[in-house]
């Protein structure tokens, strides 16, 4: 049963898993660290990419690749529009009404997919060349499986850089200390918020596209499941932290997989329960995260 | 160069300011002392745009402040250091400095800025890339200061930058916002020490749970029989 090359497969699968997870809590982290909003609304994003990504597969006219970058550029400024349209009225106000916002954006996405688009899931073909075996590093793994960790690997690194050397980066983080003594920096902290909306969504964008390709399959449902584990998954890293969010992604993926893995089958299907006992584990040791600071008073 | 009228601040249903007036004129030190709670911080606070003041006019120059976003009061040159120092922990002090003159486009100025602030605090030079998190509180002061500089102000509203500090930092701090005047900076200077702030200070505001008090000459003020009473220890 635990030949090499099985653990091999679930390795791989964590990563994916980990990658895509990574992805998703790094959107929900990048908007709570400076606005302490929990964006219900962000695992949306996910399906919003994956449909418009199914959409250009479809279409023949375009090349693949942009199956990619179409929707990435879309759900970058469908969330910069959300932010100016449902949050941005609230700023100020309690932080639960912007958090129910929220919850009323994911329900109107979700019914609208399924009003114009129907529940029916929808079956994702991939491009061939993505879906052919590969043998590297003495491992066997279809093309996508390192599409996925490779492309993750690579956004998360760009995504560093520009949060540690840019400008508009180090205002994010100045944000996410203190917006009120960010603004007195000169800084118009909308633009921030904004760049920020854009970041996260694009990098969801991404996640439902990865998402539907490695699962083979859309629907208007398909976004809430990876976004409540990427909330659990950036908690678990200390909300708010970008670090955290990409550890948080990586543990959960491997946690999760590995509990498949390894458990009888009867015990195997409380996967999801298990993913909030690691939550409640993680909490209990450390209350902030593994990786977050405790809240210090803003102003 | 600053002209503030009738200017009435609300927290809520909390009337801070009851009807404050003053001006600042350019090249001046105007001290604005007064106890705890007496609204100071609040004047600041309005004045740099981050509280609306439910009435009441601000003007600075020809323009009207009452509208304008903080950041773009900010490039007026209305540059505010806040009470309680307020340096972002977890950026580093040369981020902390480069933020604030991010709005700037003049590359040659903000390197002539960057040398000025590590001239006046060497300290900061030495601390480039700690993060600020890490300094001790004069540090800090230190580095709020000079953060405010990155932003090239030409009014600089400064609330307590004495507070909670060891004499022979409030001291040096004193000394740099006296060479910032003469660097031509003109500044309003919130202080509970109002025994340094009046023998800094051009003029004075005196200022009591939300009212003007009274207001004059900063010499004046000090010998006043009434404001030694209160505010000088006898
Ligand atoms: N955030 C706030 N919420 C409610 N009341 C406040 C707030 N900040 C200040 N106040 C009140 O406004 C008044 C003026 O405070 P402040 O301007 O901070 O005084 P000062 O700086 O002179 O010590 C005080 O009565 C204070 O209690
Ligand atoms: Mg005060």
């Amino acid at each position: 049963m635990l030949t090499p090359s099985y653990l091999i497969q679930q390795f791989i699968n964590a990563l994916n898993m980990g990658s895509i997870y990574a992805l998703v809590a790094i959107g929900l982290t990048v908007v709570y660290g400076i606005l302490r909003l929990i964006n219900f609304a962000h695992g949306d994003m996910m399906t919003v990419g994956a449909y418009l990504a199914l959409a250009v597969l479809s279409s023949l006219a375009l090349p693949a690749w942009t199956a990619l970058l179409i929707p990435v550029f879309v759900v970058a400024a469908l969330g910069v529009l959300i932010e100016r349209l449902a949050y941005r009225p609230l700023r100020g106000a309690p932080e639960v009404a912007m958090l129910i916002t929220s919850l009323a954006v994911s329900s109107l996405i979700e019914n609208g997919a399924t009003m114009t688009l129907t529940a029916q899931p929808r079956p994702v073909r991939l491009p061939a060349e993505l879906v052919q075996r590969v043998d590297a590093l003495g491992i066997n793994f279809a093309v996508m499986d390192g599409v996925i960790v490779a492309l993750a690997v690579a956004l998360m690194i760009a995504l560093s850089l520009f949060v540690r050397r840019t400008t508009i980066g180090i205002a994010m983080r100045a944000c996410s200390e203190n917006v009120r003594v960010t603004q007195l920096m000169g800084i118009d902290v909308n633009r921030v918020i904004a760049v920020a909306f854009a970041i996260s969504a694009g990098l969801a964008a991404v996640a439902g596209v990865l998402w539907s390709g490695k699962f083979g399959i859309v629907d208007p449902f398909m976004g809430f499941v990876p976004g409540l584990k990427a909330f659990v998954a950036a908690v678990i890293g200390g909300i708010g932290n970008i670090p955290g969010a990409m550890l948080g992604g990586y543990l959960l993926g491997f946690a999760e997989v590995f509990f498949v893995a390894f458990m009888p089958p009867e015990v195997s299907g409380y996967r999801d329960a298990f993913v909030f006992v690691l939550l409640l584990v993680v909490l209990l040791v450390r209350p902030s995260g593994l990786l977050g600071t405790r809240e210090v008073n803003r102003a | 160069m600053l002209s503030v009228q009738d200017l009435h601040v609300y927290y809520g249903r909390i009337h801070a300011l009851k009807g404050v007036s003053l001006e600042v004129h350019a090249g001046e030190i105007v001290a604005l002392i007064g106890s705890n709670g007496a609204g100071k911080t609040t004047t600041l606070t309005a004045l740099s745009g981050l509280l609306r003041p439910r009435s009441g006019s601000i003007r600075f120059e020809a323009q009207d402040l009452t509208r304008l976003p903080v950041h773009q009061i900010v490039r007026l040159g209305i540059v505010h250091c806040p009470e309680g120092r307020q340096v972002f922990a977890r950026l580093s002090v040369i981020e902390n400095l480069r933020l604030a003159a991010a709005h700037r486009a003049d590359r040659a100025g903000i390197a002539r800025d960057l040398q000025r602030v590590y001239d006046l605090f060497p300290i900061l030079a030495q601390r480039r890339d700690q993060y600020a998190g890490t300094l001790s509180g004069g540090e800090q002061q230190m580095l709020a200061i000079g953060r405010a500089l990155m932003s090239r102000p030409r009014l600089l509203l400064l609330d307590e930058p004495s507070l909670g500090l060891a004499p022979l930092v409030v001291e040096n701090i004193f000394r740099v916002i006296e060479t910032l005047r003469r660097d031509g900076v003109t500044i309003l200077l919130v202080e509970q020490n109002a025994y340094q702030a009046l023998r800094l200070a051009d003029r004075a505001y005196v200022l009591e749970t939300g009212y003007v008090k009274t207001h004059g000459p900063a010499h004046a003020l000090a010998d006043d029989p009434a404001v030694k009473a209160a505010y000088l220890g006898g």
